[in-house]
Parts: C-alpha cells; structure tokens; sequence
C-alpha cells in the first residue's frame, strides 16, 4: 500500500458459499451430461422455461373462479383438470410434470369463516406451475418452522391480522399434493373484468399472507409510507 | 389398494422412530387428528426417496388437526392445521381424552 493510498483493498471475496448439496447438483448434472441422458442446452432450457413461470397463472385462475360459478366449482373439485381452462398444463414439460412436481394440485378456499395458508415444512414444495418459483422467504427455516406454530403472529408481521373468530388453518405440503389459496373477492371491485381483478390477486394472496386490495397491484410501485 | 380410513375417521400419528428418511413430520407423531381427504396409492416416500420404483405403494390422506392438539401453548381454540400422511403412519385413534 502506497502512502497516499491508506484504505485497504481487500479483494471481494464471494460471499456465498457453495453447499454439498449444490455441489452434488453439479456433479450429477455432469454426469448425466456425459452419459447423454441429456444435453446442457435440454439442461438450459429446462431451467429458463421453469424460471419463467409466474404468479399470473394462479391470479387467472382465482380471476375466473370469482367471475364464473360453474369454473369456481370445477376449480375446486379438480384443480389439476380445471388449470387447462385458463393455459396452464401441469403436465409439462415432460407429459408427466416437471421432474421435480407432483400433478396433484388443490385450491383451498378462503371463506369468512376459514383463512388458509401455506407451506412446507420439509423443504420448499409449491404449485410452480401456477406461481412460479417460490419466494425467498417462503423457503427460511424462519418461516417454515413458525407459521405451523404460530400462524397468527407470523400473519401479524406480514401486516395481515386476522379476527381471532376466524379459523387459521395452516397447510403443511409434505407429500404429493400442491396447494394455492383462493381468497375471497373484497368489496369494491363490482362489475370488474377478469383482467382487473386478476391483477389484485397477487402471490402473497395467493400463499395466504396477504388479502387482496382493489387499490393494490403488485405490478404498481409501492407508494411511500405516507 | 383399498383404504383402511374414511374421511371423518379420528386417527393417531405412529410414533414410529424413522432411521433413513420420512416426510412424515415429528410435530406430528403421537398426535390425533380427522382424516379430511383421501387420496390415490402411491408410492411412499420412505421408498421413493431410495428411487426404490417397486416399494410399497399405499393410499394417502390428509389429516385435520386442532392446533391446540399439536402445541401446548396453543391458545386459539378453532385454529387447524392440515398435512399428508401414507396409510402405515395411522392407527385408528387412540382416543380422545
């Protein structure tokens, strides 16, 4: 160091490190490369078509079933068979799913009486194919461990408080069965279109920690704290 | 497969101690819930998480429980709480005290 130069130039180290279990990722993904089970562009496209996947699929799905009795019903009664009707097909990629996601998809319904949430306990399970790839959070041992404990308090930091008269009912996905919630269409969005309403059906409505708000889209910016 | 269990049925989680893998969740083990769902056999994750495609294939269901039966310190009453377990974690309830 010169001595006009006093601050330290410590190299950026990366921050992050590699897990065994990403590591192994690799390894067998080599593997597999090299044997010619697939190719690193299967590989690729796989991941950007997976990644690509997004939350407007469960918004159109809870959209129609708010607009269409006789949807709502199906929705309910079979989700996996009703998703085709709004473009989504649990069966993709592969005519099965994907590699790594059951087909056996439930709608939970919000009702004034019950208030559903998700989660997996065990890992991360989520409906990818109608919201995507899970959040951050929605993956921490934080959340994880205690929404199934404590559901009310953990609602409570998400900024949604729910009437000690209303049934919290938790969803622990740890085997086959994929789970979304449909919440209950609030009170000022008479005679909206699908499209505006699926708007307001955001992620977080759709996981359970939120509700929706006809004066909130995630796709508008956030307004300041005033 | 037949079901063993019908929706409605009170069932007791095994206490069962799982050496190499389960998705059946501690929290869950010795405690009594309603079956609320059941679902199509399948292959049990005990096995299929070996890639062991010929294990034991049984029927599923998702199990309703009061939060105060999970958590001691639970103090809302109605709240419930629901997850999936393959038929050999059931036994019929050992009740219901």
């Amino acid at each position: 160091m010169s001595a006009d130069h006093d601050h330290d130039h410590t190299p950026i180290t990366a921050s992050e490190e590699v897990s065994e279990f990403e590591i192994l990722e690799v390894a067998l993904r080599e593997l597999a490369i090299e044997h010619g089970l697939f190719s690193a562009e299967d590989h690729r496209r796989f991941k950007e078509w997976a990644e690509s996947r997004e939350p407007a699929g469960g918004s159109r799905l809870v959209a129609k079933a708010w607009v269409d009795p006789d949807f709502k019903a199906r929705l309910l009664s079979d989700a996996t068979a009703a998703c085709p009707e709004v473009g989504i097909d649990w069966n993709q990629p592969t005519g099965e799913g994907t590699p790594s996601d059951y087909t056996f998809f439930h709608v939970l319904e919000n009702t004034p009486e019950v208030h559903n949430v998700i989660v997996c306990t065990l890992c991360s399970c989520y409906p990818r194919p109608v919201l995507g790839m899970s959040p951050e959070w929605y993956r921490t041992p934080n959340y994880r461990r205690r929404i199934v404990r404590w559901p009310r308090e953990v609602l409570a930091e998400f900024g949604l408080s729910i009437s000690p008269g209303t049934e919290i009912r938790v969803h622990d996905s740890n085997q086959k069965s994929r789970f979304m919630v449909m919440p209950m269409r609030p009170e000022g969005t008479e005679g909206w279109t699908e499209e505006q309403l699926a708007a307001i059906v955001t992620r977080d409505t759709m996981i359970g920690v939120a509700l929706p708000d006809p004066d909130w889209t995630a796709a508008a910016a956030p307004s300041g704290a005033g | 497969m037949s079901s063993r269990y019908n929706v409605g049925d009170r069932v007791t989680i095994r206490e069962q101690f799982s050496i190499f893998y389960t998705r059946t969740q501690a929290y869950t083990r010795g405690r009594t819930g309603t079956v609320v769902q059941q679902f199509e056999s399948g292959l049990i994750p005990e096995d299929e998480a070996y890639g062991n495609e010929d294990g034991r294939v049984e029927p599923f269901y998702k199990v309703r429980f009061r939060q105060v039966d999970l958590w001691p310190e639970y103090s809302f009453p109605d709240d419930t709480l629901e997850t999936e377990f393959s038929e050999s974690w059931l036994l019929p309830a050992r009740e219901d005290t």
